[in-house]
């Protein structure tokens, strides 16, 4: 809203200096955006949020003042002398859509004479940045600047017929505006229209048909109050916003409609002459009543912390316009004024004495409780993984959760279900809520190898969204890698993150066919044969899918699952203090036998004695092994709770093994029988 | 002889004493520039000691004393460098390997947090510290925890689809509206206090999603926190002194918070914080006492209970504090912009 300087001295005395006024308003509520000066007047631009539409105009904004300074304001009282003949004869309004525009007043003014405006209002206008255009149309956007409501002046002889009908468009209806321009319009638009078309889009633009030219003798004023919601469609659908629309948009003051009416009529009759037909013809809803609002004393510290004087609550509530209708010792009851429908409530009241009466008077330094606070199991073990993945030499990326179409195509592991989208794409061509976050990980991968970085791990925890039968999707916490390492690279370090989080679980790896991976090299990972996530290694045409220049391995993982496998307190047990026996096997078996299925043969036939298993390597000689056959090489760590275990006894465990795994296995001990 | 050359001359021995002594290689070395310097007969310290003769009887103390210190200094580069070459290894030859402590050590590679993640961590931290706990939600939402419920009725224009991520028609949700990706944390208050009694004191942090046209300054996903207190005795001041705690302990020094009137739906009075910094005002991010309709909405007794709730963007929180001047930087994940941080 921009105000000019001296205009608002027309409403209120201005003694304090440019920058005090545009600081005690800011802390008020009317944020100042810019000042700057135009000729011997200045131009400040104020913020004013959408529940002060009062203050769209300079009365409003001088109001504020008044109430600041405690000074008085003085608002014209409008008198227009009439001297025509009466309006009723001459047009007649008619409301179709109620539900569109509440109300509607006309008045008409006979024999003007179309004119440049005089300097002082091309000055007024000029200062707030709205061309002049002639006496009557600069009449009316003056008035609207004056009091918040928009007006509109037709050439009453343009019309077809003295009716104005007030109604709905009709689809496909087309209507040329002031701007010289066609919109087609909609149901839903509300349109002023007279026998033949629409004239004006209601409360949002003139018509180029009727406007005011140096021709016209005769014009119709027309006051009214539109739907605010419709305006709002309206003005948005046809990119048409207009001073008239942004102030319907907010709600206009529906005693204040008359008042802008009569003001526009008295200034025009001063300015263009011409003779004032008698009376207004007024349609639609009656001026609502407003209810009155209790505001009990005991409510202002209880909200705002400070006591405040009643005297001075009451004066403030005065000063805003507020009627007084009783009052007692502890509270009192006021009827708030007709431009101000944001009063409604004793929490209205309260915020209204409390930012006029000062925000800076409430204390900063209060004595708040002290109150505990629990970090949750799933922030802890987030914070563990996080703390593994760095340490492992990955950086955490940040990806949108919404992508395109083809990127939730390339991998889905967990749901099979269409992708949700939204109704607007978020950002070009991206309206699928994610089920996964590898597609978007591999994208930030590509796009780091077309920058020529060298080391690109990467990893984020973050929701996907997989569709549910009824209600909300299920979003799923998820974490997921992408390595330019191998298979076992990443694998260690999940195994690593499960270390972290319970020691001792074992994670097992079982065949799996995704698209975009290796069958070969890829597996679903599981914890007692629960479905932990999925690891592998891109196919050929998995990374030339991608457009990544090189293969990676890719890893997701259900964090939920971590956080219910985590144990956040540990339990302490006794070390035993007995000597530890290694024992190192070289196993020979054929290329089928996997480490897993050996594994599990070793810890049974070990014994309780076995401390831990280490895998060493996988080793091939098929010189003197054999085609088809592989060496396993692992270590065994043996010790007891109860007493040093002898040489002889580690060589019997270390024999029940091999014979297991022969057993089992086929499995031959290098270099034994 | 005048004395300042007689220094020169010394200053310039010791100079060069010292660069021999320390740049020998081994104790041959190390002993040829001994005798250079050092030796009784020969070395070039007993000669600039002759040329103490030269010198006016009057400056000649202070000669001596000159000489002295010089003296002492190149015993002692000797010591230090004879010790040098006693501690080192014997097998230190010129023609075998030789330790090179100078050589990088082994690289690691750690990885880094995303900064918003820093930031996040760090909110989290402090207030947790002031007794707020984190609570979580869903970032899909209905209307009734994203509108209704927050004070923002069907008319609002906060609710027009072009302003909102609504999902297509297969996410409608059942009683509680069409649904939509969430447009502020402040949803979260709303699952909170449906199920949970007061007291509460709570922060959201998370994604929240609005159709801007992705710039320097705006991204369609962002970032917010979210801060929740009710009680049965809260007030405007209370709200204040929380958000000097949390400003003061974020920004490590004490400063002042200003309010300013604004608007929000789903708070009564709403302000603007701002807080004093490096002699201006900074902005902060939006606040106000829960107005009576939300806390009605969830079953409250707005005349029993009260409270504040304040919300910001990490974004920019983030950006401010270490100088990013493009929003969409966060989203581009390049390595080396991660490695920043």
């Amino acid at each position: 809203m921009l105000v000019s300087w001296k205009w608002l001295q027309d409403y209120v005395a201005l003694k304090m200096s440019p920058a005090e006024l545009a600081e005690r308003l800011a802390m008020a509520g009317l944020n100042h955006e810019d000042s700057r000066p135009l000729g011997d007047d200045l131009q400040i631009d104020l913020e004013v949020t959408s529940n002060r539409p009062d203050c769209l105009g300079h009365i409003g904004v001088a109001r504020e003042v008044a109430v600041l300074w405690q000074t008085g304001l003085c608002v014209p009282t409008p008198q227009p002398a009439v001297t025509g003949p009466a309006v009723s004869g001459l047009t007649k309004v008619a409301i179709e859509c109620p539900g569109l525009c509440y109300r509607y007043t006309a008045r008409v003014l006979q024999g003007v004479q179309i004119g440049p405006s005089p300097p002082w209002l091309v000055d007024r206008l000029a200062t707030i940045g709205i061309p002049t255009i002639n006496n009557v149309v600069d009449v009316t956007n003056y008035v609207m600047m004056e009091c918040g409501q928009p007006l509109h002046a037709f050439d009453f002889a343009r019309l077809a017929g003295p009716e104005i009908i007030v109604r709905e468009a009709r689809p496909g209806e087309l209507f040329q505006a002031i701007n010289h321009k066609s919109y087609p319009l909609e149901a839903g638009m509300c349109v002023i229209a007279d026998a033949q078309r629409a004239v004006a889009l209601g409360g949002v633009m003139g018509g180029a048909d009727t406007e005011v030219a140096e021709s016209t003798r005769d014009v119709l004023i027309e006051a009214a109050d539109f739907a605010p919601l419709s305006i709002r469609t309206t003005a948005r659908k046809l990119v048409l916003h207009s001073p008239s629309s942004y102030r319907f948009e907010r709600g206009v003051d529906p005693r204040g409609i008359d008042w802008a009416s009569r003001r526009c009529c008295e200034l025009i009759l001063q300015l263009a002459g011409g003779q004032l037909a008698e009376g207004v013809v007024s349609v639609g809803q009656g001026i609502p009543v407003r209810e009155p609002i209790v505001l009990r004393l005991s409510q202002l510290p209880r909200i705002i912390g400070i006591e405040i004087p009643a005297d001075e609550v009451r004066r403030i509530l005065a000063a805003l316009g507020c009627q007084d209708t009783a009052r007692d010792t502890r509270s009192l009851t006021v009827v708030p004024p007709s431009w101000r429908r944001d009063l409604s409530r004793e929490i209205d009241l309260i915020e209204e004495v409390a930012r006029v009466y000062g925000y800076d008077r409430i204390p900063e330094d209060v004595g708040v409780p002290m109150a505990p606070s629990h970090r949750s199991d799933e922030d802890r073990v987030l914070g563990k993984v996080r703390q593994v993945l760095l340490c492992a030499g990955f950086d955490e990326a940040i990806t949108t959760s919404v992508v395109p179409e083809e990127l939730v195509a390339v991998f889905s592991p967990w749901t099979d279900a269409p992708a949700l989208h939204t109704s607007t794409p978020m950002l070009k061509g991206a309206d699928r809520l994610r089920k996964s976050l590898i597609p978007s990980l591999l994208e930030v991968r590509r796009v780091n190898e077309s920058l020529g970085n060298p080391v690109i791990e990467l990893f984020e925890t973050a929701r996907v969204y997989l569709p549910a039968a009824d209600g909300l999707p299920h979003e799923q916490r998820t974490l997921a890698i992408v390595s330019g390492g191998d298979y076992h690279r990443v694998k260690g370090v999940v195994e690593g993150l499960l270390a972290t989080l319970r020691p001792g679980t074992r994670l097992e790896a079982v065949d799996t066919r995704q698209p975009l991976l290796d069958p070969l090299k890829s597996s679903e990972l599981r914890i007692q044969g629960q479905c932990l996530g999925y690891l592998g290694e891109l196919s050929v045409e998995g990374w030339k899918q991608t457009g990544l220049r090189a293969g990676a391995t890719i890893a997701e993982i259900r964090l939920s699952d971590l956080v219910g496998l985590a144990d956040l307190i540990p339990k302490y047990a006794e070390q035993s203090p007995y000597p530890v026996i290694d024992r190192d096997l070289n196993l020979i078996v054929d290329e089928s036998v996997r480490w897993a299925a050996l594994e599990a043969t070793v810890q049974q036939s070990a014994g309780e004695c076995l401390e831990s298993l280490g895998y060493q390597e996988t080793y091939r000689d098929p010189k003197k092994d054999g085609a088809g056959k592989k060496r396993l090489l692992f270590s065994i760590t043996l010790r007891s709770g109860e007493r040093t275990l002898t040489n002889e006894e580690a060589d019997l465990i270390r024999q029940q093994v091999v014979d297991a795994c022969k057993r089992d296995h086929g499995a031959v001990l290098l270099g034994g029988s | 002889m005048a004395l300042a050359d007689f220094v020169k001359q010394l200053d310039e021995l010791a100079a060069q004493a010292v660069q021999a002594f320390g740049s020998a290689a081994n104790a041959e070395a190390l002993e040829a520039a001994r005798v250079e310097f050092l030796g009784a007969k020969q070395g070039r310290l007993k000669a600039a000691q002759k040329g103490m003769g030269e010198i006016d009887k009057t400056d000649r103390p202070a000669a001596g004393k000159r000489f002295n210190e010089v003296k002492e200094q190149i015993e002692a580069a000797f010591k230090a460098a004879s010790e040098r070459a006693a501690s080192a290894p014997a097998a230190a030859k010129k023609s075998e390997p030789q330790f090179d402590p100078t050589v990088p050590g082994t690289a690691i590679r750690l990885g880094r947090l995303h900064p918003i993640t820093q930031t996040i961590e760090e909110l989290k931290d402090i207030m947790g510290r002031l007794g707020f706990s984190v609570a979580d939600g869903p970032e899909v939402e209905d209307e009734w925890h994203n509108f209704e419920a927050l004070n923002i009725p069907r008319e609002h224009p906060a609710r027009d689809p072009l302003d909102n991520f609504y999902l297509a028609a297969a996410g409608k949700t059942s009683g509680a509206g069409a649904a939509l990706l969430r447009s502020q944390t402040s949803t979260v208050q709303i699952r909170v206090m449906e199920k949970t009694p007061p007291p509460i004191r709570i922060i959201c942090l998370g994604r929240v999603y609005r159709p801007d046209t992705a710039d320097a300054t705006h991204y369609p996903m962002f970032h917010q926190m979210e801060g929740l207190l009710i009680d049965t005795r809260v007030t405007m001041a209370d709200l204040k002194s929380v958000l000097r705690l949390f400003a003061a302990s974020y920004l490590g020094r004490d400063v002042n918070i200003r309010f300013r009137p604004s608007f929000f739906p789903f708070t009564e009075p709403s302000v603007e914080a701002d807080f004093h910094w490096d002699g201006q005002w900074i902005e902060f991010g939006g606040a106000g006492m829960v107005d009576p309709n939300v806390l009605q909405a969830v079953g409250y007794d707005p005349e029993k209970v009260v409270g504040f709730a304040f919300g910001l963007g990490i974004e920019r929180l983030c950006m401010r504090r270490h100088g990013i001047t493009d929003i969409r930087e966060f989203y581009k994940n390049d390595v080396r912009f991660l490695h920043q941080f």
